[in-house]
């Protein structure tokens, strides 16, 4: 029986009047690479932002590697890394520094050899002691995943990970998702809007809808049931309307 | 304790890499640098005047500077201390506090598993050694130029004076960090932090004062304390006031150090300077924002 790596039970958030979140449940198991998809407004950062601890849920239970997020936020925080959409760093500081720091907040105690491993990882090395002020937007991607890694999370958070990346850009950060999954076991849940990353990163899929999940199953399950090349696209849109 | 020390060495080297009060702590420096040889000068100038008073056979009596101690020169410093050094430690708490924000790097961090406390505390600790190590400097600036002034090196008794000057002077100064810090955490826009505790400096620095010794402001800009009135309102206004007018208990401790005239009781200045330096970090220390989210640390 696989454990499950997020197990998420009728979470629900609200701001103000408006509901974010509507009854979420979800169980992902250890080793998945998720992809949770819905358009603009649909909750799904505010889903992440409930299981890396960033908010508390208005009601509703969630627990990340075993811990509940409410509860034991401080031992989800050890289990987690996190890639936010718009990932910045102290623009004064160089790539080494940025890291240091953030990898000392996370228990590491002399980091310098870890953040050689991982900035080699990611394939960012020769820049560690530029400053990230420097950066473009693909370069600060791949700081941005060596800080989620650099404690060797279980469970790796990435919100829209490559909006706003060049296509390069964009098939480098994929390869990269994919080796964290299959070198270090790392469960990964990723926010997108971008079907096509979905198609080609992910192994199973859940589909947001005004803040309610319309669909979750494997991606292979997903796409066999529209079998034309645009089937995760017939997918998300049968969603919440066929299937659920 | 490894997240205070993570969090000071990082709160001195952003602090050091961000230029924006590079101004503020050029003027500070400068204008201590400059004090003691303004107090020179004005001694060689009275000097002068004494010297052509006496030849003139208008006065019999002693030139007022003949006995003074080599440490007069600094009593300028207290007034650059009040009136630069205040903002600058202002400035530097305001950027402190408003770091993570603009760099936007809160969310990340709200993911790290540390306490939110020992954050706050080791980004003051780093604020507190960039404050001693300006202070330290304008020390040693101080003693070196005071030193040549007088045609050799200052007394162990003297350098002692000069070191507890110092001392309040970092009190004085973390105390204002701290407001800072707590006008970044707390408000919202970057030009209204900044504003806030300039408005704080000045009601402890002029109208607390004021209302408590009916003094003109411009008085106020002396180094020496003003004594409290005795009859009336501003009697009351005195005793009510008084451990609220911090500047005022800060020039009498520094007057005492520094072998100037001085009211009241110098040690109480000091104890309520340091009261004042402990409340603005506790403040700094256990109030957080919690505005937008009920995770992170700040």
């Amino acid at each position: 029986m696989t454990t499950a790596a997020i197990s998420i039970r009728s979470l629900t958030h609200r701001y103000g009047p408006t509901t974010a979140l509507d009854g979420l449940t979800l169980h992902i198991p250890e080793g998945e690479i998720f992809g949770l998809l819905g358009h603009n407004g649909a909750g799904k950062t505010t889903t992440v932002s409930i299981l890396t601890t960033l908010l508390k849920a208005t009601s509703g239970t969630a627990s990340v590697a075993g811990h509940d997020v409410r509860e034991a936020s401080h031992q989800v925080r050890r289990s987690i890394g996190y890639l936010p959409e718009n990932v910045s760093f102290y623009d004064d500081l160089t790539t080494m520094e940025n890291l240091t720091f953030f990898a000392r907040l996370s228990g590491l105690r002399r980091p310098e050899a870890r953040i050689g491993e991982v900035l080699e990882f990611v394939g960012f090395t020769g820049h560690d002691r530029e400053r990230v002020g420097t950066f473009s937007k693909g370069m600060r991607q791949r700081v941005g995943l060596a800080q989620a890694l650099i404690h060797q999370p279980a469970v790796l958070f990435l919100d829209e990970p490559t909006s706003g990346l060049d296509p390069e850009g964009v098939k480098a950060l994929r390869e990269l998702i994919l080796r964290v999954n299959a070198d270090w076991g790392t469960t990964i849940f990723m926010n997108t809007h971008l079907l096509s990353e979905v198609t080609k990163t992910c192994t199973s899929i859940g589909i947001l809808r005004s803040g309610r999940l319309v669909h979750h199953g494997t991606l292979a399950d997903t796409v066999g049931a529209f079998p034309t090349d645009d089937a995760l696209e017939r997918a998300y849109f049968a969603a919440g309307t066929t299937t659920s | 304790m490894s997240t205070i020390l993570t969090a000071a060495r990082h709160e001195l080297l952003a602090s050091v890499r961000a230029k924006a009060p590079y101004a503020l702590v050029a003027a500070f420096l400068g204008m201590v640098a400059a004090s003691t040889f303004i107090g020179w000068r004005t001694s060689v100038t009275v000097t002068s005047i004494y010297d052509q008073v006496l030849a003139d056979g208008l006065t019999t009596q002693p030139n007022p500077f003949t006995d003074v101690s080599p440490l007069y020169y600094v009593r300028n410093t207290v007034i650059y201390v009040l009136l630069i050094g205040s903002l600058m430690a202002a400035t530097l708490g305001v950027q402190s506090a408003l770091r993570d924000r603009k760099a936007e790097t809160a969310a990340l961090i709200g993911t790290r598993p540390v306490d939110g406390r020992a954050l706050r505390a080791g980004r003051l600790l780093g604020l507190g050694l960039l404050l001693a190590a300006l202070v330290g400097i304008t020390q040693i600036i101080t003693w070196i130029s005071v030193s040549a002034l007088v045609g050799g090196p200052l007394s162990a008794s003297e350098t002692l004076a000069i070191a507890g000057f110092g001392v309040i002077t970092w009190l004085l100064l973390i105390g204002f960090a701290g407001i800072g810090v707590l006008s970044g955490r707390l408000l919202r826009r970057e030009r209204t932090a900044l504003l806030a505790p300039v408005v704080a400096w000045a009601v402890i620095a002029f109208v607390i004062p004021q209302l408590g010794t009916a003094a003109r402001p411009v008085s106020l800009l002396n180094p020496v304390p003003l004594p409290a009135q005795d009859s009336g309102a501003f009697s009351w206004l005195s005793q009510v006031l008084s451990p609220l007018a911090i500047t005022e208990h800060f020039k009498t401790a520094s007057a005492a150090l520094l072998e100037s005239s001085s009211t009241g009781s110098p040690l109480a200045s000091a104890l309520i300077v340091a009261l004042f330096a402990c409340l603005a970090l506790a403040a700094a220390v256990l109030i957080r924002a919690d505005r937008t989210t009920g995770g992170t640390h700040e």
